[in-house]
């Protein structure tokens, strides 16, 4: 297990794609393990302070993260505890293990993620388990809790897996959705606009466009393009 | 001053067949031995090497609204770096390219001169501004003319001077080239959702015909005595059964004559070579249409290749945009460009085992095998048909039946009854490629310094690492292929920009544009233009390029 604390206050967004393979490395590859400062490229130790405790495949990030983009990306295993809110990007593209936020994360959280896990116990922000920009497949698989808020955006493109959010969400929840599930135990904006295919299961309130048809299986639609997701109260 | 030695030279202008020759190059330009001293020349030694001339793009979506729509539309094309910022500007794209990667790209490949091939006249500025910001090459634009609205009033009128006049006008304003002629009607017609099927519709609200449009652009592009003729996207663009349209369009030619060049050029034909009613049944009608342009000496073509990939379509055919859009279920954006034009653009991809995309690849290649190497040239009508870092596959299929048999095994069977691929034997010669991507195109645009190597062109060479007299392009399709994707030097103006692939030295081409004012009335159409422009959101005082405003200009005059 490693411990990564930030030794300054970031005054320009750092890029780092920490995952929990650091903690198999040696200490002194971890501290040379490339990272971006603004348009720089930095050694990781030259930004952060970082302990080594055991060979567990484990990464702990004490602190504020909340500038630090691209944490837990491509990670396939092990586990990230984030005692602090995160920047964007977190869990992008992430095949397995298990991230924890303990405070808020930012846009794109878990986009394209095709396995694994990720609790945010604080907020998220917009475009959760969505498709990167100009792709046209967000999340795959995996789950992603959200014990807070959620923004907009949520599970855009999504083709399978899980979204679970226990607050309120945003506008445009399950846009051009293919597959999968996106609970909302709060309420929230606009859901299913060019829905193809899975479902969105809301508690509370929720905006529906007038392009899904009432049946017994719930709201069904988007009939503009066809489609044949399910909207229905949780 | 430079000493290119022992080259083996292939230059179809001048019928030099692979001959070893040393060329001298002074102030940007190919000069005989004797006005150079030897003992102040750089010496290239380029024994056992291919020497010809940089290579010429003549049709290819390079500066304008519509690229860079496209760019703003595909965000994922830019996370290909090329270059990284430094020495030379930074350069991303996986196959939609940024300005600089344009001109990077085009270099590594041995090519000096492209052509954007769509430019709305009153887009002409930042065509301009981005065509400013490409490096390498020397470049030009094509401004449309087949759906502008005073355009179909000279015609309405039949008033052939009024015509010439707005050519000649529009051309020095645009700072453009030529004429350019897109679905000619169609767009027009798709301002109320519809499109023009055959030359002999009516455009709606106007008392004309894309025959007509045709037919009168043509005649006044030959009574101006333009250096390029009329550049045509044929109506029916991408709909089974098009190819009885080209055909009959390329007729239209007929009655036409030019001793210089053709009198009409019809671009990306693969796109408008269709036989069949529907994608169900459609075949491919490259043959029909090669036979009408073989029998006809007054008409060119380019192939517009479909390269399997990443490709996005554009094109000022916004109908046929709209059409690919519901067939794929891509991104679309229209653009209506006020009263003078239109556009699409469509992200697409070209997969082997799609029967139309396969079709469409064959039909490419059926048509630059098929037509006479003196009146095809090759184009992938980039970004349209894919990447133009691709042509030297094309230029090596063409040359090899052994490569394109394995090529075939890849894709979809259903090429094999749609199309005659399999059973074409020819092979086309390394000089008639030569011909296809340097002498050809540069003949066709009029542009009588490039293309060759002969005294007084311009010093616009390429030396790759082939020798012609010890390859069999036949068998050695992968060194061909090889040799043509990084020449070992691309000189542009007497200038060393590229050595085996890498960019050595950042250089700005020129912008070619064309002056027919002296050949016009043009008292003849002012009144019209200052008519119209009620209807332009800017003023006619605002409309235009200046001179001034382009980095390194250079007027071709008609007299
Ligand atoms: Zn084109």
């Amino acid at each position: 297990m490693i411990v990564i604390k930030p030794k300054k206050y970031f005054e320009v967004c750092v890029e780092a794609e920490l995952t929990p393979e650091l903690a198999t490395k040696s200490m002194e590859e971890v501290k040379k393990f490339k990272v971006y400062y603004g348009n720089r490229v930095v050694e990781l130790g030259e930004l952060f302070e970082v302990t080594k405790t055991g060979d567990e495949k484990k990464l702990v990030l004490e602190g504020d993260f909340s500038r630090v983009k691209w944490i837990g990306a491509r990670m396939a295993d092990g586990e990230i505890i984030v005692r602090g809110s995160v920047g964007a990007n977190c869990g992008a593209f992430m095949k397995g293990g298990r991230i924890v936020i303990e405070g808020n994360a930012d846009d794109w959280l878990g986009i394209e993620m095709s396995g694994g896990e990720i609790i945010v116990k604080g907020n998220a922000a917009n475009l959760v388990g969505c498709a990167y920009y100009g792709d046209a497949v967000g999340m795959t698989a995996g789950k992603i809790l959200i014990e807070g808020n959620a923004g907009n955006y949520i599970g855009e493109k999504m083709n399978g897996g899980e979204i679970v959010i226990k607050g309120n969400a945003g506008d445009f929840v399950g846009t051009e959705m293919r597959a999968g599930v996106i609970e909302i135990h709060g309420s929230c904006g606009f859901v299913g606009g060019d829905m193809r295919g899975g479902e969105i299961r809301i508690k509370g309130k929720f905006e529906l466009l007038p392009t899904f048809r009432k049946t017994e299986k719930g709201w069904v639609g988007d009939v503009n393009v066809k489609g044949e997701g399910i909207v229905k109260s949780l | 001053m430079l000493w290119i030695r022992n080259g083996i030279v292939i230059d179809p202008k001048n019928k030099i067949k692979a001959e070893k020759m040393d060329i001298f190059v002074k102030n940007g330009k190919i000069v005989p031995e004797g006005e150079v001293r030897r003992e102040e020349c750089r010496v290239i030694d380029a024994s056992g090497k291919l020497v010809v001339a940089g290579g010429v793009d003549m049709h290819a979506h390079i500066a304008g609204s519509k690229i860079n729509t496209g760019r703003t539309m595909r965000p994922e094309e830019m996370r290909v770096v090329r270059n990284v910022a430094g020495k030379f500007r930074a350069a991303v794209g996986r196959v939609l390219l940024t300005a600089p990667a344009i001109g990077y790209e085009y270099a590594k490949m041995g090519y000096t001169t492209s052509f954007e091939a769509a430019q709305p006249p009153i887009g002409a500025l930042h065509t301009h501004e981005e065509l400013d910001a490409i490096p390498m090459i020397d470049k030009a634009a094509l401004p449309v003319f087949g759906n502008w609205h005073l355009v179909f009033k000279c015609i309405e009128e039949k008033n052939l001077e009024k015509l010439k006049a707005l050519i000649a006008w529009a051309i020095e304003r645009s700072k453009g080239f030529g004429v350019k002629v897109v679905n000619p009607g169609g767009v027009e017609a798709w301002m109320y959702g519809g499109n023009v099927k055959s030359l002999d519709d009516q455009v709606p609200g106007f008392n004309v015909t894309p025959r007509e449009i045709i037919t009168m652009l043509i005649k006044a592009n030959e009574e101006l005595g333009l250096p390029h003729s009329v550049h045509l996207h044929c109506n029916n663009l991408g709909v089974p059964g098009n190819f009885q349209t080209t055909i009959e369009s390329i007729k239209l030619a007929k009655g036409f004559s030019n001793s210089k060049r053709q009198v009409l050029h019809v671009t990306h034909v693969q796109f408008n070579a269709y036989a069949g009613s529907s994608w169900r049944d459609a075949a491919s009608g490259a043959a029909e249409i090669a036979k009408v342009v073989n029998s006809m000496d007054n008409v060119t073509i380019d192939m517009g290749q479909p390269i399997f990939g990443h490709a996005t379509a554009m094109t000022g055919d916004a109908p046929f945009q709209f059409t690919l859009h519901k067939l794929t279920g891509a991104r679309w954006s229209n653009k209506d460009t006020e009263v003078e034009t239109g556009a699409g653009i469509v992200p697409l991809v070209y997969l082997p085992n799609n029967p139309v995309h396969a079709l469409q690849w064959a039909i490419g290649l059926e048509l630059g095998l098929l037509v006479d190497s003196n009146k095809v040239a090759l184009t992938t009508d980039y970004p349209n048909g894919g990447p133009f870092t691709e042509y030297p596959y094309v230029m090596a299929m063409l040359m090899s039946r052994k490569m394109r048999e394995g090529e075939l095994s890849k894709v979809n069977a259903y090429v094999q009854k749609a199309t005659g691929l399999a059973s074409i034997d020819v092979e086309k010669t390394l000089y008639e490629i030569i011909n296809m991507t340097r002498s050809l195109p540069a003949r066709i645009l009029g542009l009588q310094n490039k293309g060759h190597l002969g005294i007084g062109a311009d010093a616009d060479i390429a030396i790759y690492n082939l020798n012609p007299l010890e390859t069999d392009t036949s068998k050695d399709f992968e060194k061909v292929y090889k040799a043509f994707k990084s020449a070992e030097y691309t000189i542009k103006s007497g200038e060393i920009i590229s050595r085996n692939g890498e960019i050595v030295k950042e250089v700005f081409g020129r912008t070619f544009w064309v002056d027919a004012r002296k050949k016009v009335d043009m008292e003849a159409v002012m009144n019209d233009i200052r008519d119209y422009f009620q209807y332009y959101s800017v003023q006619l005082g605002n409309y235009g390029v200046e001179e001034r405003w382009i980095k390194k200009p250079e007027r071709l005059e008609v007299v």
